[in-house]
């Protein structure tokens, strides 16, 4: 089966080959699976020390998990945290791409080490695997498939990890089980209930095999020729070996209930023999009962054996961490790591490999900033004035618009020596495996090792520009303090719609500067305390007749805006902070009302079918902290429990109450009461589930089970 | 172990019965020995690019076969080890299991068979389709984002799964409901014809509206009709000037006119009103993106017959866009029309996905499930309940298991044949399944003495036989699971029969196994001293299991009294664990808290109880699909 991969891989560079330039070479890319990631982390591990940059760029099975958790220009900067972290959380990284970026003096050209690694968070721990479950927003696997994605590679081959707090978690959970659980308890099953006749005759005759054994030993004295005893059985179900220089019977093509069974006889009628398992918890484990001559020996094998048990489930959880090696060794290096916007890259990065997001972006920021003290958005670089190209277009900054602008003499590789040269041009050089090369054609957009290259391009041109001469900085320290660059370092954009900027240094918030930005269309601004959120409202409303119903009310000019989160659920921006409470009082008046005047009301237009629901900006911060992501916000704010139709606010600007729940506690004597949901988030990566355990390896469940059943049904025929 | 050997006796008269038949039978497993090796199967795999030429070949199979077995492949079945059916579910809570899982999930293989059972021969063509929700209106539809098992993407990757195949060249499709919904979004034209209520007193606004309106449209209609204003403005500038002036548009080359409308009352005024013009103005109405109307469009006809024609056309263009917004559903809709009885494996798994992907969202409970999946399905069996049926106790809940038990303890020759030619070697041929699920099922008719057209049998007593078998939905724990702590095991006796009354939900307690806390109970009240059983749901909650009928609800008045709590018991609440029965549970089931860990979902579920819930009034009558006792097999708890 695994033999057709790489023949598919090889069509898909086939396809490849034909789509992109004439020319035959493709892209060199080292890609990374589970098979050959112990060399390339390894190989990795000198290029990363060598650099004076690293380039990573990701790709994930989907951003938003809802339509209303979208990107908008009225998100106030902690509701953009939490949109990331929802997206961080839900979403799967398929494809890491980490780019290694080497000046080289002699050749006048930096060294490029494009990795592209294939991702999966399989469970390779029985229990705490990365992750149980991922979503995959379908829009985004179909722009991964036309960009000829291998997913078969990703899910088969793809490379594992485990977060450094889900390796602690692994790491304490197995110290309390081996220090609650005493010696003796170790794999010990207490009671196998012994039901059937099948099950009695199995013990009766075990029990007498294993006697055999025993006074086989004892006559012929510890280590006697194995083959006799052995011989005398045709079943090569047991064997005598030598285990931890105490003679063992080892224990071969037993179903697991078996097993169970001969333990239990061992323990039952033998105190000088042992049952011991070893290998672990996986299907190779292997089964032994152990010859002991004293008490003493026995509890000396006992502890032999649960240290050796210790050491393999630690080795287990080393080995389970896997990609994140990468992740350390890219944060221990502290070199310059660049991305291109990259604040949801990193918010991934966060959350599959370190721990759960905190609640808040200044936490988040506070904690990035120690694990990688150094980040670099080219797209923030690009969009600051002194290192655009005169021609390149501001809101045109995506990165292979970017890269083919900023350096046409990598992208398109032929033209080299041509009319480029009146500007001075970063050389690049790319490495795989010990073959350098100069000359490939273009690689395949949004792969990740392709866009990891492509941004450490953009950002090697972008210095350039901005006039850092790489010849007399030759190592990277000088990079990442180099005072052209330091302005520039650990700014992220937190929303490219609005510009707003993340300083991950202090944790402030920048607004672009305002003479960069005029190609945004400016709305009015936006006033957070201004805003109502309306939703199930009648079907039949749109954004002018809600706006003209509310305008009727409380005067022309009253609304400065109205935007569309989804079809069930507006923003209303007034013009006054105070309108808001009013509209709030209002509407709750009216609806509690029957009289004709309520009913005659310009505002029942909007009330018609009594469902409509509206509440302050506070409540959609708290709905886009739920973890729950229904399609439609109506009924995501039913499923988190909300059961009122209207959130009074205070008169006071309702964003000086920074903590929802004090806001909500203040206004509890006129709001209705709802189900106090305290909402979890960030523990979901942390959904270890025991039961889930034996899933992966149901075939061998069936098997053993279907093992079983037949010579049950042998036994009673 | 009786009901065993009583089986194997039946099974053997059954074979002395069957001595004349023994030399052909014989033959025949020769032959299916060969066929058996599933290697051999031709499974017609089918994707996008063949998926249309396909439709035909499928209808007439399905048109000439009796029955229709079906067999999906999902992206997932539970998201927390506590979401999946387990054996004390009653079917109400199995029911919103399985709605979570086909909501949350996708299908991405669905394999068809239809087939025809004559004696032992049973004759099956199998179809395996490759689905992929890719959103073709780019409307969000049918799925805006699905859920993914990781362990469940492993176990198909073993097994060979192609997932670029899916993902590539997956068939996308809309639900019937998406399918209306997309209609309106695309604001296909409905005609207007049969609308004709006359409005009885138009107001002063009406009337306006209606002489403006009569105005336009006679003078747009001139322009076209009189010949010879037509030579005078047919400079092109003029011509656009007054497409421009008018709103005049072309629909399907003739001659067309847009009324904007604001509500419904005028799109009757204006119809009303068109009537008064010649035959050979046909309205129609522009849906609104929200609902509603937006518009009604007039097309100038030439003639009765061009009218005539353009209707044809109109339907023509809907027939062609609703095959290409239906996709895969166009499958799902043959097997329903055909109203044959369909057959899975597992099928409240099965159905509930294929009711929330195909057909409509899924109904909050079970008993409108049942109602609503019966409208398109009328006779769907469960391979599983028949097997139920042959072997009551035993747990035989996957196919590979079934077979090997009936192999062993039945004589049932069945032989499948595929007539479908062999088709050029593609690698990969997957849906096994499905023509597995047909030779059981032929198995079980065979030794349930169902199958048709053998020799004694009267047909029709059969389909009215296998009825009885049809439309019971069964929870089946469908995973063979591992117990979550390989140190428990602290029952003595697997099989006992409870009432959802005797059992206890416990949660709240940190780091502990079944073995520990049932310890822990037992030395802390008297209701203990009895017989019970303590086993954990997942890591934050256990369930207590009392043999005694009462006995849960003293424990539970202790809890809550509190004065007579004793020893580690007392600990332990004061450490914060709670305790609740089954109607929070099954609360916190209909409320949809599917939180990762069972413990919080019952918190949230104690929390909310101020607010009365549908479900909680729902009459509990053990006629109703609460059922108020059953046997539960604790080893598989």
């Amino acid at each position: 089966m695994t033999r057709r991969w790489p023949l598919r891989a090889f069509s898909r560079m086939l396809a490849r080959a034909y789509t992109s330039y004439s020319s035959s070479s493709t892209f060199p890319l080292k890609h990374v699976t589970k098979s050959n990631f112990e060399y390339a982390l390894s190989e990795l591990k000198s290029h990363v020390g060598a650099a004076d940059f690293v380039a990573i760029d990701l790709e994930m099975t989907g951003v938003t998990s809802a339509p209303w958790r979208e990107s908008f220009e009225f998100d106030r900067f902690d509701v953009r945290y939490l949109k990331a972290k929802d997206s961080a959380e839900k979403f799967a990284i398929v494809q890491f791409g980490v780019c290694p970026f080497r000046w080289d003096d002699h050749r006048h050209s930096f060294i490029a080490h494009p990795h592209n690694f294939f991702i999966f968070p399989r469970q390779e721990l029985a229990a705490g695997g990365p992750s149980n479950e991922f979503l995959c927003q379908t829009t985004s696997m179909d722009f991964l498939a036309r960009y000829q994605f291998d997913f078969n590679t990703c899910i088969h081959e793809g490379v594992s990890y485990l977060s450094r707090g889900q390796e602690e978690e692994a790491l304490r959970r197995l110290n309390l089980r081996y220090e609650n659980n005493g010696l003796d308890n170790l794999n010990e099953v207490r009671d196998v209930p012994v039901a059937s006749v099948t099950d009695v005759l199995f013990c009766e005759r075990m029990k007498n095999r294993l006697h055999e054994w025993r006074d086989w030993l004892l006559r012929n004295g510890n280590g006697g020729s194995q083959f006799q005893w052995a011989s005398n059985h045709s079943t090569q179900q047991v064997q005598t070996i030598f285990y931890k220089l105490r003679p063992a019977l080892c224990l071969n093509g037993f179903t697991s209930h078996q097993l169970k069974l001969i333990q239990l006889v061992t323990r039952k009628h033998f105190k000088d023999l042992s049952y011991v398992r070893f290998g672990g918890e996986t299907s190779c484990s292997q089964q032994l009962v152990v010859y002991t001559d004293s008490k003493n020996d026995r509890d000396l094998l006992m502890k032999e054996v649960k240290d050796n048990y210790l050491k393999e489930a630690e080795m287990k959880i080393r080995a389970a961490i896997g990609f994140r090696h990468v992740i350390d060794l890219l944060s221990s290096a502290q070199k310059l790591i660049v991305g291109h916007n990259c604040f949801l890259d990193i918010a991934h990065i966060y959350s599959k490999f370190l721990g759960p997001l905190p609640l808040t972006a200044e936490e988040f920021v506070s904690s990035i900033n120690t694990y990688f003290p150094h980040i670099v958005d080219t797209k923030v670089l690009l969009n600051s004035n002194n290192v655009r190209l005169p021609r390149m277009k501001k809101s045109n900054t995506s990165l292979s618009s970017a890269f083919s602008l900023l350096c046409p003499q990598i992208a398109v590789n032929s033209n080299k020596n041509s009319d480029l040269a009146f500007r001075p041009c970063v050389n690049v050089e790319v490495q795989v495996d010990d073959t350098r090369s100069s000359n490939w054609s273009s690689g395949v957009k949004h792969e990740a090792g392709y866009d990891a290259f492509m941004t450490g391009c953009v950002f090697a041109q972008a210095c350039k520009n901005i006039g850092i001469d790489f010849k007399s900085h030759s190592s990277s320290e000088n990079l990442t303090h180099n005072d052209k660059l330091q302005k520039h370092i650990n700014l992220l954009y937190l929303s490219w719609i609005s510009g707003d900027i993340i300083d991950l240094s202090s944790g402030n918030m920048i607004a672009e500067p305002s003479g960069s930005n005029n190609f945004r269309i400016r709305r009015p601004k936006v006033l957070f305390e201004n805003i109502v959120l309306i939703w199930r409202f009648p079907p039949r409303l749109n954004a002018s007749k809600l706006r003209e119903c509310i305008s009727k009310v409380f005067g022309p000019n009253s609304v400065t805006s109205v935007y569309l989160v989804d079809e069930t659920a507006i923003f209303l921006q007034f013009s006054k902070a105070e309108l808001v409470s009013e509209f709030l009082v209002l509407k709750e008046s009216l609806e509690r009302s029957n009289d004709a005047i309520s009913v005659l009301h310009p505002l029942s237009e909007l009330l018609q079918g009594g469902n409509t629901c509206a509440a302050g900006y506070e409540t959609y911060k708290e709905i886009c902290s739920s973890p729950i992501s229904k399609v439609l916000f109506a009924e995501q704010a039913d499923a988190i429990g909300i059961r009122w139709k209207t959130k009074l606010v205070g008169s006071e600007p309702e964003a000086q109450s920074q903590e929802p729940e004090s806001f909500s506690k203040e206004n509890a004597a006129t709001t209705a009461p709802f189900l106090s949901k305290k909402i979890e988030v960030g523990n979901k990566q942390r959904v270890i589930d025991d039961l889930l355990s034996g899933r992966s390896r149901c075939d061998e469940v069936i098997d053993s089970f279907l093992t079983a059943e037949v010579k049950q049904i042998g036994a009673t025929n | 172990m009786l009901r065993r050997h009583f089986r194997c006796a039946a099974s053997a008269r059954k074979m002395v019965s069957f001595l004349p038949w023994v030399p052909r039978r014989l033959f025949s497993a020769e032959v299916s020995k060969t066929h058996q090796h599933h290697r051999n199967w031709t499974i017609k795999q089918v994707t996008k690019s063949n998926f249309s030429e396909t439709l035909d070949g499928i209808k007439s199979h399905i048109s000439t076969s009796d029955f229709i077995a079906v067999s999906l492949q999902k992206t997932g079945s539970f998201s927390a080890p506590w979401h999946r059916v387990s054996p004390f579910d009653t079917l109400d809570t199995a029911y919103l299991k399985a709605k979570h899982a086909a909501e949350r999930f996708q299908v991405l293989q669905f394999a068809v068979c239809p087939f025809t059972i004559t004696g032992s021969e049973v004759t099956a063509y199998p179809y395996n389709f490759h689905l992929f929700p890719r959103d073709e209106l780019k409307m969000g539809m049918p799925s805006y984002s699905f859920s993914c098992q990781t362990s469940h993407l492993i176990s198909m990757a073993r097994e060979g799964f192609d997932f670029n195949a899916c993902i590539y060249d997956g068939i996308s499709y809309l639900s019937r409901a998406q399918e209306s919904a997309a209609k309106v979004f695309m604001g296909n034209p409905i005609s207007a014809n049969n609308m004709v209520e006359s409005i009885a007193t138009p107001s002063v606004a009406d009337t306006v509206f209606i002489q403006r309106t009569r105005s336009r449209v006679k003078h747009w209609k001139n322009t076209f009709t009189d010949s010879t204003t037509m030579t005078h403005v047919s400079d092109a500038l003029v011509r656009s000037l007054r497409k421009l002036v008018l709103g005049s548009e072309e629909c399907h080359s003739r001659p067309c006119m847009n009324i904007d409308v604001c509500s419904e009352r005028q799109v009757q005024l204006v119809i009303e009103m068109l009537q008064e013009f010649n035959d050979d103005l046909v309205p129609l109405i522009i849906p609104a993106k929200r609902g509603g109307t937006q518009l009604v469009r007039v097309v100038l006809t030439s003639s009765e017959e061009d009218k005539e024609l353009l209707q044809r056309e109109l339907q023509n263009d809907e027939e062609v866009q609703t095959k290409r917004i239906r996709g895969f559903r166009e499958v799902i809709d043959l097997i329903s029309a055909s109203q044959k009885p369909v057959v899975s494996h597992n099928s409240l798994n099965d159905f509930t996905f294929i009711h929330s992907k195909f057909l409509t969202p899924l109904p909050t409970n079970m008993e409108e499930f049942t109602s609503s999946l019966r409208l398109a399905f009328p006779q769907v069996i469960d391979v599983n309940h028949l097997m139920k049926e042959i072997s009551p106790l035993r747990k035989v809940r996957n196919i590979p298991m079934a077979t090997s038990y009936l192999k062993n303890l039945f004589f049932a020759p069945v032989d499948v044949e595929i007539p479908f030619q062999a088709w050029a070697n593609e690698g990969k041929i997957h849906g096994h399944n499905v023509v597995r699920i047909c030779q059981l099922f032929a198995k079980l008719c065979y030794i349930l003495k169902l199958a048709p057209n053998s020799v004694e049998s009267n047909d029709k007593n059969l389909a009215e036989a296998l009825k009885s078998y049809a439309n019971i939905f069964n929870p089946y724990s469908s995973v063979p699971q591992e117990p979550i702590d390989e140190d428990i095991k602290i029952w003595t006796n697997s099989t006992i029969k409870v009432s959802c009354e005797d059992l206890v939900f416990l949660w709240g307690f940190r780091d502990m196994t079944a073995g520990t806390l049932k310890r822990l109970l037992q030395e802390s009240h008297k209701v203990f001293s009895e017989e019970f059983d303590v086993r954990l749901v997942d890591k934050s909650c256990a369930i207590v299991v009392f043999r005694q009928p009462g006995l849960s609800k003293t424990f539970m008045d202790v809890l809550n009294d509190d004065s007579d709590i004793v020893g580690p018991l007392r600990e332990m609440v004061s450490e914060g664990v709670r305790a609740a029965g089954y109607e929070t549970y099954n609360r916190a089931c209909s409320l949809g808290l599917w939180d990762a860990y069972l413990g919080d979902a019952l918190d949230k579920a104690m929390a909310g109880l101020d607010y009365p819930l549908e479900a909680d009034s729902k009459p509990k009558s053990p006629g109703t699909y609460w059922c108020n006792e059953w046997v539960i097999d604790l080893d598989e708890l």
